[in-house]
C-alpha cells in the first residue's frame, strides 16, 4: 500500500490551469524530488495534498485512507468531513519555504504546541520528544529562543522539528532552502538528508539538483501543471529525455552539481 | 486664587471618580468579551454569523453614543411589558445598568473592528502552518490567531479604552453621579465652573495617562519576542 497516492489532480485559479491531471504515489521510505520551473505548480501540488488548496478534481489517499470530498450547494468542491482533513493533516508534515514558525512562541513552544493541543500528548512527554528532536536538528541551545532571534537556517530546522513532532507518515517540503542565504543551505539539506537515511517518506520540492540526485530515489519534473518526466533520480537528472527538462537542467548552474558537496559526504551524515 | 472650593469638593469628586472607573472597567471587560465572538463572527465564512455581526457593528459605530444611551434608557420604557415578562425590567429601570449596557455594546462594536483588523493581520503563513498541523476552528483561534491578534491590537485598543473612559462622562446626562455628574452638581451649587471642571479634567487626564503607561508596559512585555534582534529593523518599530 502506498504511503501517499495522488490521482488525477486538477486545480485552476481563475483562468489559470495550475495542475492538469497529476498522478503520483510514494511508497513507504520513498524520497521523491519534485522539480520544475517557477510557476509550474509545485507548491500548489503539495498544498492540494494536505488540502491547504482544494483540488477541483482528483483524489488524495494517505496510507490507503481516501480524503472524502463533496460539493456544497453552490457547487464548490470541499472536504466532506473537516475532522478527517484535520486528522490526515496530522499525518502529513509540511515544511514551508518561509518557515512559518509562530513568532510569539519560543522554539520549544512551537514544537510542542500541536502535539499537546491537537494530539493530546501529555505536556511532559511532548517536551521530552521536542528536546530529542531539537538535538536531532542541532538546535539544543535554541530551545527557549524566539524565532526572530534565529538565522534562517535555524528557523527552518526548527520548523522541520515542529513538523516531525507530530510523527507524520509523510513529510512534504516546499522549497525548504529557497529562502536561505547560500551559506545556510547546507545545514538544512543535511538535516533532510538524515531524515532520508532514517527511511522517512518524503516529497521534496527543490531546485537543488545535486541534492535531489544524492538524496531522492525518484524525481518528478513538472511543467505547466503536468508531469513531463519521472523516474529514478539518477536516470532522470543525468539522462533527461524531454527538451523541457534538458533546458531546465542546463539553466541551473553546473547542472546543480554545486549543491551535492553541501551535504559534506557520507562521513557527515 | 482661592482653591478652597476644590479642596472641599475633592472627596465628592473622588467618589464620582470611583463610579467613572467602575463603569469604564465593567464596560471594557464586558465589551472585550463580547467583541471577541463578534469579530470572529464578522470574519466567518457563514452568512448567518457574518451578517448580524456586520449589522451590529455598523449600527453601534455609525450612531452617536448619546443617542444609543437615550435609546436604551428612555426607549426601554416602551418595551416595559415585554421586559417585565422576561424578568429584566428591574435592570432597565436603573440608570447604572443602562449606562454599562450601552457603553458595553458601543465599545464592543469598536473593539470588534480593531480585533477584526488584527486577525486579518496575523501572518497567513503562520495560520497555514497551524492548519497543516491539524488545527482548525476554535482551537486555531484560541491557540494561534487570538493570541497574535491581541498583541497586534494593543495600541489601538488602548485608544479605545481611553475613548471609552472619556465617553463615560455622557452618563451624567442620565442622572448618574460619575466624575462629570458630581462636578456639574457642585458647579450648580457653587457657581465655580472654571475651577471644578479644570479639576475634573485633571483627574481624567491622570487616569488616561495611567492607562497609556500600563499599556506601554504591557506592549513591551508582549513584544519581548521581537526585541533585541541581532540584525533587523523590527525592534526599532516596536520600541518606538
Ligand atoms: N492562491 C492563488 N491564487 C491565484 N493564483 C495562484 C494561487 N496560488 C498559485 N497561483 C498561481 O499558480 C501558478 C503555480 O503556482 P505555484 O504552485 O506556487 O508554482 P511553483 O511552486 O511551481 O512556483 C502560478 O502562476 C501562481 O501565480
Ligand atoms: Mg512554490
Amino acid at each position: 500500500m502506498a504511503a501517499l497516492r495522488v490521482s488525477d489532480l486538477y486545480k485552476r485559479f481563475g483562468a489559470l490551469d495550475v495542475l492538469r491531471g497529476i498522478s503520483l504515489s510514494a511508497q513507504e521510505r520513498d524520497v521523491i524530488a519534485i522539480m520544475g520551473a517557477s510557476g509550474s505548480g509545485k507548491s500548489t501540488l503539495l498544498r492540494c495534498i494536505n488540502l491547504l488548496d482544494i483540488p477541483d478534481a482528483g483524489e488524495v489517499q494517505v496510507a490507503g485512507e481516501l480524503i472524502h470530498m463533496t460539493f456544497d450547494r453552490r457547487g464548490q468542491r470541499g472536504p466532506a468531513d473537516r475532522r478527517q482533513v484535520d486528522r490526515i493533516r496530522t499525518r502529513l508534515g509540511m515544511v514551508f519555504q518561509r518557515f512559518n514558525l509562530w513568532s510569539h512562541l519560543t522554539v520549544l513552544q512551537n514544537i510542542i504546541e500541536a502535539p499537546i493541543h491537537v494530539l493530546g500528548v501529555p505536556r511532559r512527554q511532548a517536551i521530552a520528544h521536542a528536546e530529542h528532536l531539537l538535538h536531532k536538528v542541532g538546535l539544543d541551545d535554541k530551545r527557549d529562543t524566539y524565532p526572530a532571534h534565529l538565522s534562517g537556517g535555524q528557523e527552518q530546522r526548527a520548523a522541520i522539528a515542529r513538523a516531525l513532532a507530530m510523527e507524520p507518515e509523510v513529510m512534504l517540503f516546499d522549497e525548504p532552502t529557497s529562502a536561505l542565504d547560500p551559506e545556510l543551505v547546507g545545514e538544512v539539506l543535511k538535516v533532510i538528508d538524515a531524515l532520508a537515511e532514517e527511511g522517512r517518506t518524503m516529497l521534496i520540492v527543490t531546485h537543488e539538483i545535486g541534492f535531489a540526485r544524492a538524496v531522492s530515489s525518484r524525481t518528478v519534473f513538472l511543467h505547466e501543471g503536468t508531469i513531463v518526466e519521472e523516474g529514478p533520480s539518477r536516470q532522470v537528472l543525468d539522462h533527461p529525455r524531454s527538451d523541457r527538462l534538458k533546458r531546465f537542467l542546463s539553466n541551473s548552474p553546473g547542472g546543480g552539481r554545486a549543491t551535492s558537496h553541501l551535504l559534506g559526504g557520507d562521513d557527515l551524515r | 486664587m482661592d482653591l478652597a472650593i476644590v479642596w472641599e469638593s475633592l472627596p465628592r469628586l473622588l467618589e464620582g471618580t470611583v463610579l467613572t472607573l467602575e463603569i469604564t472597567g465593567l464596560s471594557l471587560l464586558a465589551g472585550f468579551c463580547l467583541a471577541v465572538p463578534v469579530a470572529m463572527a464578522r470574519l466567518s465564512p457563514r452568512r448567518m454569523l457574518r451578517v448580524p455581526a456586520y449589522g451590529y457593528m455598523l449600527y453601534f459605530r455609525g450612531t452617536p453614543l448619546l443617542v444609543q444611551l437615550f435609546l436604551v434608557y428612555y426607549g426601554s420604557g416602551q418595551f416595559q411589558p415585554f421586559l417585565d415578562q422576561v424578568g429584566v425590567w428591574f435592570l432597565f429601570r436603573e440608570a447604572y445598568f443602562c449606562a454599562v449596557l450601552t457603553l458595553t455594546l458601543n465599545t464592543a462594536a469598536y473593539t470588534a473592528e480593531i480585533l477584526r483588523g488584527a486577525m486579518l493581520a496575523v501572518p497567513r503563513g503562520e495560520v497555514e502552518a497551524a492548519r497543516s498541523l491539524g488545527m482548525s476552528g476554535l482551537l486555531l483561534y484560541r491557540r494561534i490567531i487570538l493570541p497574535k491578534a491581541f498583541r497586534l491590537s494593543l495600541p489601538a485598543y488602548t485608544n479605545e479604552a481611553v475613548f471609552l473612559l472619556q465617553a463615560t462622562s455622557l452618563v451624567s446626562i442620565i442622572t448618574l453621579l460619575d466624575l462629570t455628574g458630581v462636578a456639574r452638581i457642585i458647579v450648580a451649587q457653587s457657581f465655580e465652573p472654571y475651577k471644578l471642571y479644570v479639576t475634573a479634567g485633571l483627574i481624567y487626564l491622570v487616569i488616561t495617562y495611567t492607562f497609556v503607561l500600563v499599556s506601554r508596559r504591557l506592549e513591551r512585555r508582549l513584544s519581548a519576542h521581537l526585541r533585541g534582534q541581532p540584525a533587523g529593523g523590527i525592534g526599532n518599530v516596536v520600541g518606538r
